[in-house]
C-alpha cells in the first residue's frame, strides 16, 4: 500500500520505503531521510534567478556567498523531487522524518 | 502597584493559552443551547468585524487605513474569544496586554479597570512584535459586572526612534526605539486624557498620526462595546460571558482532533536572514515541529544567537503570534481563529537565541524575524498536512518585507512618517492545485489592501512613476508565485524628504519554494539621486521606465547617480526629483517548473507576467515567438532532455556531500551565526556583554 506524503514522494508501507510518486523508484528505508536515496547537484544560480544588472552587488540572483541552490532529483526519471537554498556547506535538511510505526497502525499494517 | 516590582512581567507574557475556566464561566455553560451559541459566534464576529472597518475608516496611519488592522473581543480574563482580522498575530498577543491590565491594574486603588476607561499599550514585550505596534483596549462592563475587553491593535508608522518610520536599522537597545508603554490608563469617564495625548504627540514625528489612531481604535472599541451591550440586554450578561468561554472551549477540542487526524512526525525547516539591521550577516531561525497524536510542539532549538547590540531579534510571543498567522490562515482555516487553538500546541525557545529576545536588546526588527519563522511554518505545514489534504498545501507568501519607509514635512506643511501600502500588494504562494495569487495582500495581514496610488500621493510628497505587476518578483514552479508589485517613487512637491526602507532578502532569498519551486528573487532599492526624471517628463520626447523590467533594460534614458542598496536601507535625505526603485516581491513557487502546463506558461507571456527568458530556460517551452504559438512536440522532448540532464549531473548522496561540506561561508558575514553550521554547537559568537544599557 503506498501513501502519497508529498507532490513527489509516496511511501510504500508494507516495505517500509520512499518511492518516486511519478515512476515508483525506490529510495531507501522509510525511516531514513529520503534524500539519501536521490541524485543531488548544486545549481548555478543564474541558472534559474536571471540577473537583472550586471556588475552590481544587486542583481536579482542570489548572492553566493550566502545561499546556494540543491536540487534533488529522481534518479530513475529525472523528476524534481525537492530542493534546497542553503548557505555553502550547511547540511541537507531532515524535513519529514515519519513515525512509520504509526502510520502503519493509522492504516491497519 | 500591587503587583511586587517596577519591571517586566515575565509571568503574564507565558499565559497564551486559555486562562482556567472560572465559577461564573462554568456556571453559565448550562444556559446556553447550542442554537443560540451558534449565532452569538456569527453575531460577535460581525460586531468585531464592524470595529475592524471602524478602525480603518478612522484612523490616519498607512497600516491603519489600508487594513492591517486587527480587532479582538476577549473575555473578563484576556483571552480573545473573536477576532476580525487577517493579521491574527496582534489580535492574539492583544491579550497579553489586556491580561497585565488585569493582573496589576484591577485591583490597583490608583488605577483600576472601571466603566469609561481606556488602555493604550506598545511595550513590544506585552505587544509582541516592535514598538511601531500600538493598542488600545476597553473594559465593557454591564452595572458593576466586568462583561469582557474589546480593542484594536495597528502598527502606527512611528514611534519616536533615533531613526523614523516605526524601525530603527541602527538600534544598539531598546532604548534607541522611542516611545515603549506598558499598558496605560489613557481614558477614564468616557474621556481621553489629554495631558497623555499630548506627551504622545510630543514623542512623535507624526503626531497628527500618532491621535487619529488612538482616536481611531477608542472609537470602534466604543461602537462594539455599544453593540455588545444591546447583546447583553437581550439575552443576558451570563449568556455572553458564558458564550464567550464556550467558544474558547470548542476551538481547542477542535484544533486537537484536526492534529490528531495528520501523520505522527518530525518536520523541519531552517530559515535563514542575510541581515542584522544596517549591516549584512547571517543568521538562521531552526524550526521543529513534533507532531504526536493530538498535539504540535514547535522547537526553535539550533538559532542562532541573541543580538545584543542589532535590532533583529524577538520576543518568544511574537513567534507565537506568527504562528496563529499561520493556524488560523491556513492549518486551522475552517476553525474560529482565537486562542483556544494554542491548546494543542506546545513550545520549546532556547535561551540566548535571537528568537527569545531577554533584557534590553532591541526587537525593532522583530516582524523580519517573525515573518520568516512563519514561513517556517508554511513550509513545515504543508509537509505535515499534504497526505491528507494536499490542498492546504501552499508555498509561502513574500515574506512582506521590502518596504519604503520616509519622514519629512508633506506638500500641506504637515509632518508625515511612516511606510508605504505596498506591504499589501505582494503576491501568494502557489499551491497544489492552483497559482499563488497575484498582488494578494500580505500573509500577516490578509484581509487588507494596498491603496490607490492617488490617495496615497494626496497626502504623501511622492509621485509614483510607476506601480504595477513585476514579473521578475516571485517563484517559478509547477504553480507559480502570485506576482509582487515593482514600484518606482519620485520625491515631489517638497525640497526633500528621510526616505529608506526596511525588510530583507537581498542576499539569500527571503521566500522559499515548495516542492521544488523556486524561492523568490532577491529584492533590493535601487535608488537614483539628481535623477534628470523631472526634465524627462517635461520633456515628453523618450519613453520613462513604465516598469521595474523597464529600469534595468538597456533603453531606460534616466541619468543622475544611481546606487544599489541592501533592502535594509537606513533613512537618509532624498532631493526633490530623486528616485527610488523596488520589488515588493510575490510568492514562493510549488512544484518542478517543467511540470507546469506549456500553455499557462504562454498566458503568461501573453500578459507580461513572465518573461521569454523564463518561459525557455525555466519552463522549457518550445514555441513561435511571433505568435506565441505552442510546439507541444518539441517541448515534450526538450522536457525529457532536461530529466536526462538532471540525472547525468546529479551525483549520489554521499558522493556529493564530500565535496559540499568541505564550504563554508566567508568568516565576515558568520559574524553573528553562532558557531557554523550549528549555531549552537560551539562558540558564543559576539564579543559584547550580555547586559548592555547603550
Amino acid at each position: 500500500m503506498k501513501i502519497r506524503i508529498t507532490e513527489y514522494l509516496d511511501i510504500d508501507l508494507a516495505a517500509e520505503t520512499w518511492c518516486c510518486h511519478g515512476c515508483g523508484q525506490k529510495f531507501g528505508n522509510a525511516r531514513d531521510n529520503y534524500k539519501k536515496g536521490l541524485l543531488i547537484a548544486e545549481r548555478p544560480l543564474e541558472e534559474v534567478h536571471q540577473p537583472l544588472v550586471t556588475g552590481e552587488q544587486f542583481s536579482f540572483k542570489p548572492d553566493p556567498d550566502y545561499c546556494r541552490l540543491i536540487e534533488l532529483y529522481c534518479p530513475n526519471c529525472g523528476a524534481l523531487i525537492d530542493n534546497e537554498y542553503l548557505p555553502p556547506g550547511h547540511p541537507l535538511t531532515h524535513d519529514i522524518e515519519l513515525d512509520i510505526d504509526a502510520l502503519k497502525q493509522k492504516h491497519g499494517i | 502597584m500591587t503587583s511586587s516590582y517596577y519591571g517586566r512581567d515575565e509571568e503574564v507574557v507565558q499565559r497564551l493559552r486559555p486562562e482556567p475556566m472560572t465559577a461564573e464561566e462554568e456556571a453559565a455553560q448550562a444556559g446556553i443551547e447550542d442554537i443560540d451559541f451558534d449565532i452569538f459566534r456569527h453575531k460577535m464576529h460581525m460586531i468585531a468585524l464592524e470595529g475592524k472597518e471602524t478602525t480603518m475608516k478612522l484612523g490616519a496611519s498607512t497600516a491603519m487605513r489600508w487594513g492591517d488592522v486587527a480587532f479582538g473581543i476577549f473575555t473578563a480574563q484576556g483571552d480573545l474569544a473573536i477576532c476580525a482580522t487577517g493579521i491574527y498575530h496582534h489580535a492574539v498577543l492583544g491579550q497579553i496586554p489586556i491580561k497585565y491590565i488585569v493582573k496589576h491594574w484591577r485591583d490597583e486603588p490608583s488605577v483600576g479597570v472601571r466603566d469609561g476607561d481606556a488602555f493604550f499599550y506598545n511595550d513590544p514585550f506585552y505587544g509582541g512584535v516592535h514598538a511601531a505596534d500600538m493598542g488600545l483596549a476597553i473594559p465593557v462592563f454591564a452595572g458593576n459586572r466586568l462583561i469582557c475587553f474589546v480593542g484594536a491593535a495597528v502598527h502606527t508608522g512611528e514611534c519616536g526612534g533615533t531613526e523614523p518610520g516605526g524601525t530603527v536599522q541602527n538600534a544598539k537597545s531598546k532604548y534607541y526605539e522611542g516611545l515603549q508603554m506598558p499598558p496605560i490608563k489613557v481614558g477614564e469617564k468616557y474621556a481621553l486624557r489629554e495631558d497623555l495625548l499630548n506627551m504622545f504627540a510630543a514623542m512623535n514625528r507624526d503626531p497628527r498620526t500618532m491621535i487619529l489612531d488612538l482616536k481611531a481604535r477608542l472609537a470602534a472599541a466604543r461602537i462594539v462595546q455599544r453593540r455588545i451591550l444591546a447583546l447583553v440586554n437581550e439575552k443576558g450578561a451570563d449568556f455572553v460571558i458564558g458564550a464567550l468561554r464556550r467558544v474558547l472551549k470548542v476551538t481547542g477540542e477542535a484544533a486537537r482532533q484536526k492534529i490528531a487526524a495528520l501523520n505522527d512526525g518530525v518536520y523541519r525547516q531552517p530559515r535563514f536572514l542575510d541581515m542584522v539591521g544596517s549591516e549584512p550577516g547571517l543568521t538562521r531561525i531552526n524550526l521543529t515541529v513534533i507532531k504526536k497524536g493530538d498535539r504540535l510542539t514547535l522547537d526553535l532549538t539550533g538559532s542562532s544567537p541573541m543580538l545584543h547590540d542589532k535590532p533583529l531579534n524577538s520576543f518568544f510571543q511574537g513567534l507565537i503570534g506568527l504562528a496563529m498567522v499561520y493556524f488560523c490562515g491556513w492549518f486551522f482555516h475552517d476553525l474560529p481563529a482565537n486562542n483556544g487553538l494554542l491548546e494543542a500546541v506546545d513550545w520549546k525557545f532556547p535561551d540566548d537565541s535571537l528568537v527569545n529576545a531577554k533584557g534590553e536588546v532591541s526587537t525593532s526588527l522583530a516582524p523580519v524575524v517573525q515573518s520568516y519563522f512563519a514561513h517556517a511554518m508554511f513550509l513545515c505545514g504543508a509537509r505535515m498536512v499534504y497526505s491528507s489534504d494536499p490542498k492546504r498545501a501552499v508555498a509561502a507568501w513574500f515574506s512582506g518585507f521590502a518596504i519604503p519607509i520616509y519622514a519629512g514635512v508633506n506638500q500641506a506643511g504637515e509632518p508625515v512618517a511612516d511606510i508605504t501600502p505596498e506591504i499589501n500588494a505582494t503576491g501568494a504562494g502557489g499551491r497544489s492545485d492552483m497559482d499563488g495569487v497575484d498582488g494578494a495582500g500580505a500573509f500577516f495581514a490578509t484581509v487588507s489592501d494596498c491603496s490607490d496610488v492617488e490617495a496615497t500621493e494626496a497626502d504623501r510628497p511622492v509621485v509614483y512613476l510607476f506601480r504595477n505587476f513585476f514579473n521578475g518578483s516571485y517563484g517559478h514552479g509547477k504553480y507559480r508565485g502570485g506576482a509582487g508589485a515593482g514600484i518606482g517613487l519620485m520625491v515631489h512637491h517638497v525640497p526633500w524628504l528621510a526616505m529608506g526602507s526596511m525588510g530583507a532578502g537581498a542576499h539569500f532569498p527571503s521566500t522559499l519554494g515548495l516542492f521544488g519551486g523556486n524561492a523568490v528573487p532577491p529584492t533590493f532599492v535601487q535608488t537614483v539621486d539628481g535623477s534628470n526624471m523631472k526634465a524627462l517628463m517635461r520633456a515628453n520626447d523618450s519613453p520613462i521606465a513604465r516598469s521595474l523590467a523597464e529600469v534595468y533594460s538597456a533603453m531606460n534614458p534616466e541619468q543622475g547617480e544611481r546606487k544599489f542598496n541592501d533592502i535594509d536601507m537606513v533613512v537618509r535625505p532624498r532631493l526633490n526629483g530623486d528616485t527610488s526603485y523596488i520589488s515588493v516581491s510575490g510568492g514562493g513557487g510549488y512544484g518542478d517548473p517543467i511540470e507546469r502546463e506549456p500553455a499557462a506558461v504562454l498566458r503568461d507571456l501573453k500578459f507580461g507576467r513572465t518573461t521569454a527568458w523564463a518561459a525557455q530556460n525555466i519552463y522549457h517551452v518550445v514555441y513561435d515567438p511571433d505568435s506565441l504559438r505552442l510546439d507541444e512536440a518539441a517541448t515534450t522532448a526538450r522536457r525529457q532532455e532536461v530529466r536526462q540532464h538532471r540525472i547525468a549531473r546529479g551525483r549520489p548522496y554521499d558522493e556529493f556531500m564530500a565535496e559540499w561540506r568541505k564550504l563554508t561561508p566567508p568568516k565576515d558575514i558568520l559574524k553573528y551565526y553562532g558557531s557554523y553550521p550549528d549555531p549552537e554547537a560551539g562558540f558564543a559568537p559576539q564579543a559584547l556583554p550580555k547586559a548592555v544599557n547603550m
